[in-house]
Parts: structure tokens; sequence; C-alpha cells
């Protein structure tokens, strides 16, 4: 509101108190001689506030002569620039820096003649024209009023002025466009001597080379505030900047200059090496320099944020975010600018394209692990957000960037353990209580809470992180945890319909067994599908491709399919031969494979479908081929089964060779599924 | 202003005192006569209370007919009613608005309607009186009285204009009027308000407005349903409170024509009316039970009649419908039905047992007809039947003599129990003792019937509930081998096409004692059909997994009971339960008879065979490999009592070399043997166990390392190892309910000491994310030239849209200049004018 307020009397102001603006002039160029030395504090956040509030009453004489102390630009005029997302920072004023009036600007006529060359926007420029065309009949007649009858242009006028008491922004627009002259380069004609400064490329070219040989070469503000303008190029509503972007090869030359070269510029600024770690900005709080460089760091990391929110192109979007994730630390500085940028790089992280969220992943993780432990926590509870309400459903297209969303969030959460498990553990108790509540009432809302997406993809993500960490960390609780809600759910859905979901569950379980290296028996949980009946005619659609991991729930046309049945058994024996290839050294194979052998060897006696016959023949004869392996070596020892080191260490050679033919089929069938 | 008054005041003055007066006059001007003296003692009384009474009521009347309508007051609520009424109701004070008696109920009732509109309360109370003045009368006089008083009331309001009371008139010209414009809400809201009236008054007094009933009646015959089912619970409600404890009996011919008091009179026509209505009322919902769209209230009805008086008259139609109606598609009517059912088991005490017998024996015709096609809850009923063993048993005859004297019950000569065995008595005799006091206490409150009579029933239900539950298993078996070729579809088990056959066997467990001896021969036949294993897998067997071990529970269960009397080879079932455990599935099957079926078969009972003892030990474990950790929990408590009782099987738990010297008749292990004599178990180790401590479950691990300690332990401490946990009850500890539950720690203790950053990628490779990042340079700066171009066009549009508006403006604003310019001019023009 204040700004706001601020905005509009600076306006009102502007149009209607013109002599205290000349006055404010005068009076700038006084103290800019005398006061030379406190150009600086303007720009601190509580000095610019400040102003703001100053230029609700600009009338009153003593607030003029601060403004005058503190506005040190030369054209007597600072911009407060009113940021799209403002909710963050209510103290940080966005606005152009002051300049160095001595900075040179090289004028050249190369304004483009003819964007329309440039432009592909057919459509929008034939309307241009169009638009041209009318306007310029609507204006002949115009003046051929008011030459008609000088009355009413006064009359004019004098409307102009009452709309513009009540309204300010739009009419005040239009009215420095009525004024201006027809040439689209200058804005001229005004009351307000407000004149846009040119930067040619000679110019551009000229300052890069300035600030590339003298680190403290003042105009560097002058540059920055160039950037500050492309960055903002296209969408500033109604305020008029001090520069103007000649044409598009300055503007390309303005942004990739700056942002590839920030790094180096403000290392040269505050004379340091390079940004390796947080001690080093925390030392260069303290530095002299730092006082000087502030406003300008805060001017370049404001304006790249802004270009972030606005531009769309993924390429240029990665480009920028590489070039910032260079001079990351010089974020912590600013927490609120901090926030923005995880709340921007979030946003992309989540709906950008391969590359893109790469890039905005690699910037989360730096936060996360260089900044401090409030940005951690921001990063990782809006990551975790942004990745369950991004995880409602799986696709075909998605599911890759999914993955993607999962190993980032299960890196960010890797970071720090000990900070994360809390989240974690709330996050599986949370899971666990809505299970609990399922298994009760079986109700149907509860149910269909947990045969969601969102649930499995979270808990899929818990399994992911366990089995990351567990070798390195304590997480023996939240493993059984997890086991618990994992079979839970494969416990709550029964049935053929649910193998999908039963074979996710599966899957967890056999990836926290394989890494926390406990025994967690799911071949129960697989012998369902070996029962499935369908019809023995294929007559049913026939699908192309029948993706089990796409789905939770089988379609009721499926079900009887025989590509549903082919899939699952499929899949049920992929998913035992995990489990099996895990034990395949251990003394008890035997034993762990005698009912699922027993169970195949049935099923390839009586099923209908030819398809999966020659799989699971070759599935039981490799089991029972190590299972005799094992009970050959294991009749050779002489120790029990409760000596448990002899146990431990039998066949351990072997496993360490994966020399064993069992590991080789499994290697095979990985490699196979890749393929 | 007397009339105005009585307007005002309509409670006081309901004007068919008149009707009385009328009805009631000639036949009882004798009576006056007959007891003046009363009226004279009367007269005696406190005048204070007259006055206030009188002056209320009717201020404008003579002094005489106050003080005779107060004495008539007094003495309605001093002397017994009828006689008194009788007579006063001879006297002119009858004119007078206060009825008699019942002042006070009056009062009530008027309070209860003042807010509705005073025809309609008027036309209740006109009633009301009626049928409580025909009361009073004799029964002589009754029928006489009725048809008389009903003509009356008709002629009333045409000829009675002009009677004696002038406001009689007014009421009923009202009256004719409102209901013309009575519409049906008003209706059925008058008609509501009705039964509620009846339906308080009869339950305030059921000895005077029996006949009320026949009026509540009238009203289930209404057009409206709505109005039908009210009518059909209000009378519900009455039936249920005024049927008395008893059985009505009308009386006989020969007894009508003996000559009884008056008060017999009354009683014997209060029960008649009562019965009769009751009877009316069955007819009438076992009518309407054929409607669907009253079926569910007649149901209702019906059901909870059954349940609150079983004892009275016509039970037999009740029991009928409601057995009907007991395996109906409709939820809520089975369930009422079956509730009500329960109930007539569960309190014998209120029948006497009969009922009971009447339902099972019903039920058992419903099985029959439908060929045992019915709903399973038909059949669940029956569990919660229970038989008492003790009734008329001669051995405990002289025990339960004293007992049942104290009860004020008559001792019965028990001794034609219709069959039982010597032996089997004598087994029972101890249980019989112990079970006594607890039934006598019981059976000392709630009456029953003659205990030989009560025994005879028992025997003849249990023979109809095992008749039930015969011809069940005598259908499922036949059903079973015609059904076997016919591929039954993937999951459906049995169930569907044998409804009944799980509560059956759950039935069969239950009053396995009961069975006699002849039919057991017979029964495990059939229920070793109906678990039959074949070698061909389950497909060929349309029973389930746990009806099949159902059948294994029941078959130990009857054998337990009776192992002494007969010497039946179980190894069939064990065969069965060896093979089952592999077809075992966790939420298909229910586990908790698996764990029933364990404790059962392996943990209770005599000691086993060494091989098979040894096979299971090896099949369990094995099993515990495979299945969730609740099955396993079961099956190693199981595998542990094995272990526990056969010592010598603890050599599985060693890896020796001369495991094999006891391994018998086949010396090596046949892990796919199906008959565990034959699978050499015996020489196997149990290597499961090592295995199993690496179990992600603590209590399973636990387990594991417990048994496997056993081997090094000597068997004369063993002992303390035996553990009180059934399989089932383990089971239930390890559900995954019970799993989920269990609390956790709140921190993660680092296996690193100091706080730090893991700086490696744990999942993504760091090369890759890298190079993600390269980006053409050129592409954007491309790209950026592009966004400044079309950036740069639609600045340029916005601004030459605005200006053309903006223009457009001004020219449009030349018209309003002008307007006003003309104005100006006129308006100068006009002062010139002016001027």
């Amino acid at each position: 509101m204040a700004k706001k307020m601020g905005r509009r009397a600076r306006k009102f102001a502007k149009k209607n108190l013109q002599s205290v603006m000349k006055r404010k002039r005068k009076l700038n160029a006084l103290f800019q001689k005398k006061f030379a030395p406190r150009q600086e504090k303007s720009d601190s956040p509580e000095e610019s506030k400040n102003l703001k509030n100053d230029m609700q009453t600009p009338v009153d004489p003593e607030q003029e002569i601060l403004d005058g102390i503190v506005s040190t630009n030369p054209f007597g005029d600072l911009f407060i620039k009113e940021d799209d997302d403002s909710g963050a920072d209510v103290s940080d004023s966005d606005g152009y820096l002051s300049e160095d009036p001595e900075c040179p600007y090289i004028s050249e006529d190369e304004e483009e003649s003819c964007p329309e060359e440039m432009c592909k926007d057919v459509v929008l420029l034939e309307q241009n024209t169009e638009i041209n065309q009318r306007l310029k009949n609507q204006k002949r007649k115009l003046s051929k009023l008011c030459k008609k009858d000088p009355q009413f242009s006064k009359f004019l006028e004098s409307r102009r002025s009452e709309f513009l008491k009540s309204k300010s922004e739009e009419i005040y627009s239009d009215d420095e466009g009525d004024t201006s002259s027809m040439d689209d380069e200058y804005i001229v004609g005004n009351e307000i001597s407000q004149v846009s400064k040119v930067i040619t490329s000679s110019t551009v070219d000229v300052w890069c080379w300035l600030v590339m040989e003298q680190p403290n070469w003042p105009g560097l503000a002058n540059l920055l505030n160039a950037f500050r303008a492309a960055c903002h190029y296209g969408l500033d509503t109604g305020e008029v900047s001090p520069v103007k972007i000649a044409n598009r090869e300055v503007f390309c030359k303005i942004l990739t200059f700056v942002l590839s070269e920030a790094k180096g510029i403000f290392c040269g600024l505050l004379r340091i090496s390079g940004f390796s770690n947080k001690e080093t900005i925390l030392k260069m709080k303290n530095k002299p320099e730092w006082k000087t460089t502030r406003s300008l760091i805060k001017s370049f990391l404001r304006s790249s944020l802004f270009l972030l929110n606005q531009e769309t192109d993924n390429q240029i979007l990665v480009f920028v975010l590489s070039q910032i994730r260079l001079s990351i630390l010089l974020f912590s500085a600013f927490p609120s600018l901090t926030k923005k940028l995880i709340k921007i790089s979030i946003h992309l992280w989540v709906t950008g394209d391969k590359d893109l969220s790469a890039s905005s992943f690699l910037i989360l993780r730096d936060i996360a692990s260089e900044f401090s432990l409030d940005n951690i926590d921001t990063c990782l509870t809006k990551g975790f957000g942004a990745f369950i309400a991004n995880s409602k459903f799986m696709k075909p297209q998605n599911i890759e960037h999914i993955e993607f969303l999962e190993n980032s969030v299960v890196e960010l959460y890797s970071l720090d353990i000990q900070k994360s498990y809390q989240k974690v553990l709330m996050s599986v108790q949370q899971l666990a209580s809505i299970l609990r509540l399922a298994l009760k009432t079986k109700e149907k809302d509860e149910l269909k809470k947990i045969h969601s997406w969102q649930y499995i993809n979270c808990i899929s993500l818990w399994v992911k992180f366990v089995s990351c960490n567990y070798k390195n960390h304590d997480l023996q609780q939240l493993l059984f945890l997890i086991i618990g809600v994992i079979k839970g759910i494969a416990h709550l859905f029964p049935g053929p319909r649910y193998l999908p979901l039963r074979f996710k569950c599966v899957k967890m379980l056999n990836q926290l067994s394989f890494s926390s290296g406990v025994f967690i028996p799911v071949e129960s949980l697989l012998f369902d599908c070996l029962e499935i009946r369908g019809t023995n005619n294929a007559e049913g659609t026939k699908l192309k491709h029948l993706d089990l991991a796409l789905l939770l729930k089988v379609p009721n046309q499926l079900l009887k399919s025989q590509d549903f049945q082919q899939a699952s058994v499929l899949s049920a024996i992929k998913l035992l031969a995990e489990h099996l290839s895990q034990w395949c050294y251990h003394v008890s194979f035997p034993d762990l494979a005698t009912i699922p052998l027993i169970l195949l060897k049935r099923f390839h006696e009586n099923t209908s479908i030819e398809s999966v016959r020659r799989p699971v023949k070759r599935f039981i004869d490799q089991v029972q081929q190590n299972s005799d392996f094992i009970q050959r070596k294991r009749d050779q020892v002489s120790f029990s089964p409760k000596d448990k080191e002899s146990v431990d260490s039998f066949l351990q050679l072997e496993k360490c060779d994966r020399s064993a033919a069992f590991t080789k089929f499994y290697d095979n069938m990985l490699q196979n599924a890749l393929a | 202003m007397g009339k105005k008054r009585k307007v005002i005041l309509p409670p006081d003055l309901p004007p068919e005192v008149a009707d009385n007066d009328i009805e009631v006059s000639d036949e009882d001007l004798e009576f006056i006569g007959q007891n003046r003296e009363y009226a004279g003692f009367l007269t005696k009384l406190d005048t204070k209370s007259i006055d206030r009474h009188v002056k209320r009521v009717a201020g404008h009347e003579s002094d005489d007919l106050e003080a005779l309508y107060e004495q008539r007051k007094r003495k309605a609520s001093l002397l017994k009613r009828n006689d008194d009424d009788d007579k006063l109701q001879v006297d002119p004070v009858d004119a007078l608005p206060v009825k008699t008696l019942d002042g006070k109920l009056e009062y009530r009732t008027v309070d209860r309607t003042k807010s509705e509109a005073i025809t309609n309360e008027k036309d209740n109370t006109e009633e009301n009186e009626k049928d409580m003045s025909v009361v009073k009368l004799t029964k002589k006089e009754k029928r006489l009285k009725i048809k008389k008083s009903r003509k009356e009331a008709k002629k009333e309001a045409k000829v009675e204009e002009k009677g004696n009371v002038g406001v009689e008139k007014l009421h009923t010209e009202v009256l004719a009027k409102v209901e013309e414009d009575l519409s049906a809400e008003e209706l059925f809201r008058k008609k509501k308000i009705k039964l509620a009236e009846i339906g308080l008054q009869l339950l305030e007094n059921p000895e005077e407005n029996i006949k009320s009933l026949k009026e509540l009646l009238k009203n289930c015959d209404d057009g409206n349903q709505n109005i039908v089912k009210l009518g059909l619970m209000s009378l519900l409600a009455v039936f249920k409170d005024i049927i008395p404890g008893y059985r009505i009996r009308l009386p006989t011919e020969k007894e009508m024509e003996m000559t009884v008091s008056k008060a017999v009179l009354k009683q014997r026509f209060y029960e008649s009316t009562l019965l009769n209505s009751y009877k009316a009322y069955l007819a009438k919902l076992i009518a309407m039970e054929k409607k669907p769209s009253l079926r569910q209230v007649a149901v209702r009805c019906l059901a909870s009649l059954l349940d609150a008086v079983p004892h009275f008259n016509y039970r037999e139609n009740i029991l009928a419908i409601v057995i009907k109606n007991i395996s109906s598609p409709d939820d809520t009517i089975r369930k009422l039905c079956c509730n009500a059912t329960k109930s007539i088991f569960l309190n014998e005490g209120k029948h006497g047992g009969e009922a009971t017998f009447e339902a099972v024996r019903l039920i058992a015709q419903q099985v029959k007809i439908y060929e045992c096609q019915l709903h399973p809850d038909s059949i669940e009923v029956l569990s919660s039947l229970t038989f008492d063993e003790d009734i008329g048993k001669p051995d405990t005859q002289a025990e339960a003599v004293k007992i049942k004297k104290k009860g004020k019950w008559k001792t019965p000569d028990g001794s034609n129990k219709l069959q039982g065995s010597e032996k089997k008595k004598t087994r029972q005799e101890s249980l019989a003792k112990t079970r006594e006091e607890v039934t006598a206490d019981f059976k000392s409150v709630s009456f029953a019937p003659d205990s030989r009579e009560r025994k005879r029933m028992q025997s003849e239900t249990l023979s109809a509930v095992f008749e039930i539950y015969f011809r069940i298993l005598k259908h499922s078996t036949d059903s079973h081998a015609s059904r076997s070729t016919t591929d039954a579809a993937s999951f459906s088990h049995g169930s569907s096409s044998l409804p009944l056959l799980a509560p059956c066997l759950k039935g069969l467990g239950k009053f396995s004692h009961l069975i006699d001896l002849d039919f057991m021969g017979d029964l495990m036949r059939c229920l070793k059909q109906l678990a039959g294993y074949s070698d061909h897998g389950t497909i060929q067997n349309p029973l389930s997994v746990s009806e099949r071990l159902q059948c294994c529970i029941v078959a130990f269960r009857v054998m337990r009971n009776n192992l002494e009397a007969l010497n039946i080879d179980l190894q069939d079932f064990f065969v069965q339960l060896y093979n089952l455990l592999l077809e075992y599935r966790p939420d298909r099957d229910q586990g908790e008879v698996l764990a029933e079926a364990l404790k059962i078969m392996l943990c209770e009972g005599k000691q086993h065979d060494m091989q098979r003892a040894a096979a299971f030990i090896k099949r369990l474990a094995t099993f515990s490999l495979s299945y969730g950790s609740a099955e396993a929990m079961a099956a190693l408590v199981t595998l542990k009592h094995l272990l526990q009782k056969n010592s010598k099987c603890r050599n599985l738990l060693e890896n020796d070399a001369g495991g094999g010297s006891l391994s018998g008749l086949v010396s090596k292990y046949q892990p796919d043997a199906t008959d565990p004599n034959l699978s050499g178990a015996l020489g196997s180790v149990l290597w499961e166990l090592s295995l199993l401590t690496k179990h992600y479950n603590s209590s399973i691990s636990s387990m594991a390392a417990s048994i496997m300690s056993m081997g090094s332990v000597n068997p004369a401490q063993s002992q303390v190892f035996l553990s009180t946990a059934s399989p089932l009850q383990a089971f239930r500890d390890s559900s995954i309910l019970c799993e989920l539950s269990k609390p956790t720690s709140k921190s993660a203790t680092s296996r690193q000491k100091q706080r730090e950053l893991q700086k490696d990628y744990v999942l993504m490779d760091p090369e890759v994310m890298q190079n993600g990042n390269l980006v053409d340079e050129d592409e954007v700066r491309r790209k950026l030239e592009d966004r400044f171009a079309v950036h740069k066009v639609i600045t340029e549009n916005e601004r030459l849209r605005k200006e053309l508006n903006h223009t457009l403006s001004s020219i449009s604003l030349y018209e309003e200049y002008n307007r006003q310019k003309k104005q100006k001019r006129r308006r100068t023009t006009k002062r010139v004018l002016g001027d």
C-alpha cells in the first residue's frame, strides 16, 4: 500500500507540482557536489524506505531537502520498481542504481530501422501498421478540429486535468504518449525533462571493456542499470527507465556479459579470489568494500531473479541459472532474495524440462548444502511439497521426470540426515496413521487416499531415502516402520486387480531388503498371480504394450486378458528373481526356494499361456540349479544353523566373485529389461 | 354472557356430555335409588374445594347444580368408579362440561392438544368418551350401547341443535365447516395426532381403553401408506406394552355359561378384545408382508413382536413369517429376522424353549426346500443356540431337585433322553456338576416348563440342528463331486456355490461335543472328502482353503471330544494340513483359521509320530520363510511346541552326519512330497532358522534364535521354554495393524559422530549432472534476440493502441464540447434576454 501510495504521489507530483520538482532538481545538483560521499547511503533498504514515505508528502520543504540529499540521481528521478512478486520483501526496494554521470555514452544511429525483419510475429506487425494508419487519420481529424476551434483544445486540456485528478496511471501514460511525437524513439515534449539515455552497442562494448579493465570503475552502476532495464524489458508498467536499449544486439550483449562476468566483477570489487564457501561471504561482509558493492550486488541479483521469473524459454533459463549458480553464495547475504530464489528454483525444478529441472535442482542443492539452516529447512519442506503436488499422475511422458524429482528430493534430504530424519519420520508416521485408519475402517475414502499415486510415490521416495542412507546411519526404526506400511498396503488391497500395486510394494521391499541386509519375505505376495485364470481365448482387446509400472489398478476389461496375465507373471518372476538373487549365496537358499519352486512347477504344468512357459521354465531351472549347488556345498560343511559366524561366512568368496550361475542369470535378466 | 364464557373455556366444557346423558340416563335410573346414600354422604364434603372447582368451570349455573356437580366430582375421586359413575350420570349435572371420573386425564389431553383446532380436539374426545362410557356399562348392555351411540352421534349434529346446550350447535357448525377445508396434509397431521392420542390412552389405562385397539386397527387400512406405517408401529408399541406375561386362553363354552363375578367378566372381555385385535393385527401384518412397499415395516413389527412376546398366542404364525424372511436378499429385513431368531435362541426363558424348536424346525425346512442355496446368515443364527446338557439327567437329578425346588419349579424325571450312551453320560457327569450351579441360577429367575418337556424339546432341537448341518454337508459333498469337473474361475472360492458350508462348519465345531456317536463315522467321511486334497492343485477343489482347514478343525474337534470312543485314523487330515500350508494365501484366506488349525492339530493332543512331527517342523520352517510375519509367527510357535514335545526332533537343529540314521524309510529330504511320512524330513537340517534370524521383524528373529538354542539345552531343562502362547495368539499379536502401531523412537543416531554435510551424491551421477548444465551460448543469444524483438513489437503495439484510444476519445469529446458551447450560448442569450 505504501508503495502504491508513494508511486501515485510521485506521479501526482511530477504532473502537478512542476515547480517543486524543478526546485528539487536544482537542489540535487547542489547537493551532489557537496555531499558526494553520502551517495552510497541511498541504496540501503532503510533509506529507500524512508524515501518512499517521503514521496507521499512531496510538498513538505524539509522533505524536499532530504530528497535532494538522498536522491542523487543526476536525472532527478528515482524509480522504485514494484516487483511482481513483492510478498517476500517489503524492505527490499528494487530500483535503479545511482549512475555515474561521467560515464561515456556513444551516440550512434544504429537504431533498427525496421524491426519487422527481425520479428517473426507477422500478425502483430500487421496489426501495428494498421493501427498506426488509423491513428494518423484520427490525429489529423483532431488537429483539424483544434484548428477550427481553438477553444476546443483548451477544453480538452481542462478535461484531461480533471480526469487526472481522479485517475492517475493510465491517463498519465496516455498523456505522455499523446504528447510525445510520433517518433517512438525519444520521449520528448513532456514537461519533465525526462531523457532516457540510449545505449548503443558501441557504448556497451566500451563499458564492458572498462569494467573488465578496471575493477573499480564507477560506471558499473550504469551497466547494471542497463542490465536491469534489459531484464525488465518489455514488462515495465508505466515507468520510464533511464536507459534505453537500442537494439537486440545490445540487449543480448548486456545480458550475457553481465550474467557471465558477474562473478569475476564482484570478486574483483571485493578483492577476493572467489566464493568458495560460506566463511568467505561472512568475512567479506566485514570488509570495507562490502559497503560499496552491496547495492550493486543486490541490484544484479534482483534483476536476475526478475529475469528468471519472466523468462519462459528453457534454454535461456538454464543459461541464467547456471550463471547465477557460479555466484550463488552472494545470495546468502540477502535472505529475502534467497527465499525468492528458492521459490523460483522449485517452481522451475518441478515444471521445467530435463535440463532446466537439473540446473534448478543444482541451485537448490547448493542452497541446501551451503546456506544457513533456515534455508535448508525451506528447501526440504518446499521441495517435498512440490514433489508431492506433482506426483499425482503417472504418465509415460512424466515417469522419467518424476523419477528425477524423486531422486533429487532424496539427494536434498540426504545432505543432512540429522536434520531430515525428523521430517522423514514424521512423514512416514503420517502415512502409517492414514493406513491404520484405513485398515480399521475400510472406508472407501480412506482406501482411496492410499490407493493413489501420491501416497505410493511418497512411500517410494522414503524407501529410496532409507536405502540410500541405511549404510551410514542408524535408520532402523524408520526402516521397520516403512516395511510395516508397505506390508499394510499390500494387505489392504488383495486380489488380482491390484497386482500392479502389489508389484510396486514387493519392489520396494526388495530394495529395502537389499540395502539393509534384513530378510523380508515377499514370496507369498507374489504367489497370487500364479493363480490367475483368465479366458483362454485371446479374443479380447489386444494391447500393444501393457506397462504395469503405470498402473495401480488393472482396468476391468484387462483383468481377464492374456496380456495382463503374461505381464503379471513375468513381473512376478522378475521380482522373485530379485528376491532370490539377494540370498542366492545364503546357506538356506534351497529352503527359501522350496515353496516357490513347488508352486512354479505346478503353474508351469497347468498354464495355458504359451508365451510365459519358456521364461518360467528357464527360471525354474536356474533356481533349481542354484539350489542344488548350495545343497551340495552345505552338505560338505559341518557347522550347525546356530553357528552364526560360520553361516555368515558361508560362500562369501563366491558372493564377492558373483560367480554363481544364478547371479549371472539375474544380471542377464536386468540387462534384458534395460535393453 | 354464559355462552361467551363457554367458548373461552373450551377444555372445561366438552359438549358431548350431552351424548352421555342421552345414552345412559334410561338404563341407569335405578342406580340412583340403590346408591342414594352415597349421594347423601357426599353432600357433607368440604365446600371450599367445591367452590374452587365450580367457580372455574360453570359460574353461571344455579347453586344447586353446582353443588351436585361438585359432589359428583368428589365422589369420583374417592369411590370406586363403576358403580357411582353410572348413578351420577343420571344426574342433571351431566349437562355440565366436565366428565365424571377422568378429570385429570381429560385435562391432560386437552392441554396437549390445545394448539390444535378446536374441532379436531372435540372430535377426538367425543370418540374417547364414547368408548369409555361403553366400558363402564355392564357387558350385557355393551353392544346395544355402541350401536346406539353411533347412531346418535350422527344424529346429534342435526337433532340436538336446539337441545339443552347451545354450544353444541356452535361446535358442530365449526366442525362441518372446517372439515370441508381440510387439505390432505392437515388430514395426515390430524390422523397422526389421533394415533398418538389413542396410543397414549391405551398405554395409560389399557383396561379402560382396550376398545381403542379397534380404532387403531382401522387406521391401518388407510389409503395413505405413511399412516398405515405409523398405525402399525403404534400398534406395535401398544401391544408390546399391554400384552400380559402369559398366554391367553379363551373361555370354553362351558365356562361361558357359568356365572362369574363382574371382575372376571370384565377380565374376560378385556382378554378377548385384546386377543381378537392382536389376531387381526397379525393378519394385517402377514398380509402386508407380501406387499413389497410395506414389507420392511411389517417384518420389523413381526420381528420385534417375536423378540418381545414370544410366549404369547399366535407365535407360530409370526415365527413362520420371520423364518421365511431369514435369508431375504434385503439386508435390513434379513438382519431383523436374524436378530429376532437369535433372541429367541438366547432368551429361552421367555418362551420355555418351544419357540426354539419351532424356529430350528422351520429353518430346517427352508434349507431343505431351497437345497442349501440360502444366505449364510440363516445358518449362522444357529450358532447362538445353547444346549443345556444337564436337564433331567438321572444322575444329577438329586442335586437338581434341591436347586430347582428353590427356584420354584417342578423336578423332572428326565430319563427319556432320546439317545445317549452310558459312556458319554459318565464323562459329562463331572462337567455337569460345575455347570449346574451356573445354570441353576439362570433357571431360577427364568420361568421354564416342565424339565422333562424341556429335555425332550432340546433333544429334538438338537437333532433338527444336526439334520440341517448334515444336509448341508451332504449337499456340499455331492456338489463337490459333480463340480470337480467344471473349472472354477480363478479367484472365486467355493463359498459362492456353497454358501452355507462355512457357517455350517463353524456350527459343527461349536456343537461337536453333542454329536451323536452314530453319526460320527459318516461325519468324518464327509469331512475327509470335503477337505480332500488332490494332487492337481486347488482348481479341482471348489472349497476354499479356509473351508478345508475348517473341515480339518471340525474333524479334530469332534474326535477330541470322543476320542476314547472312536478309533479313526486322522492321518488323512494331517496330510491335508501338510499340503494346505502351501495353498494358503495370506490375504485371500483367513489366517486365523490356519492358526487355529495349527493349534488344534499340532499343538494340542497326543504326541505325534516322529516322522510326521519332523515333516511338519521342516515344513513350518520353510513356510515361515515365505510368508508374512503373522503367519510366520504362528508357524514358529507351533514349531517350537513340536520341538518341545518331540525331543528327538531336535536333531534337526544340528547339522551332524548321523542325522540320516534316524530318517528311516526315506534317507534324503524330499521337499515336494505330499505325504509328511514320506518326506524324509528327519534327515534335514533347519537351515531356515539362520535366515529367519535376519528377519526384519524383531520378534520373529528372536523367536528363531530361541528355537535354535533349544538343541543345546538338555531335555530336562526344556520345560522352562514351554511358552504359553498359542499360534492363534501369536498370529493376532503380529498382525499388520499391531505392527504398524509400534512406537518409533524420535531421533536418528548417526554413525558419523559429527553433524557433517554429506557432499557426495547418493543417487545421481555427478558427471551427468554437471554436463546437463552446458548450454549452447549462441543458441541462447539467438533466443535472447528473438525475445527482444518480440517484446519490442508488443510494446509498440500497446503504445499505439493507447494512443489511438486517446485520440478517439478526444474526438468524441468534441461533441460534448459543442453541446456545452451551445448551452453556454443559450444561457448567455437568456441572460441577455433576461437583462
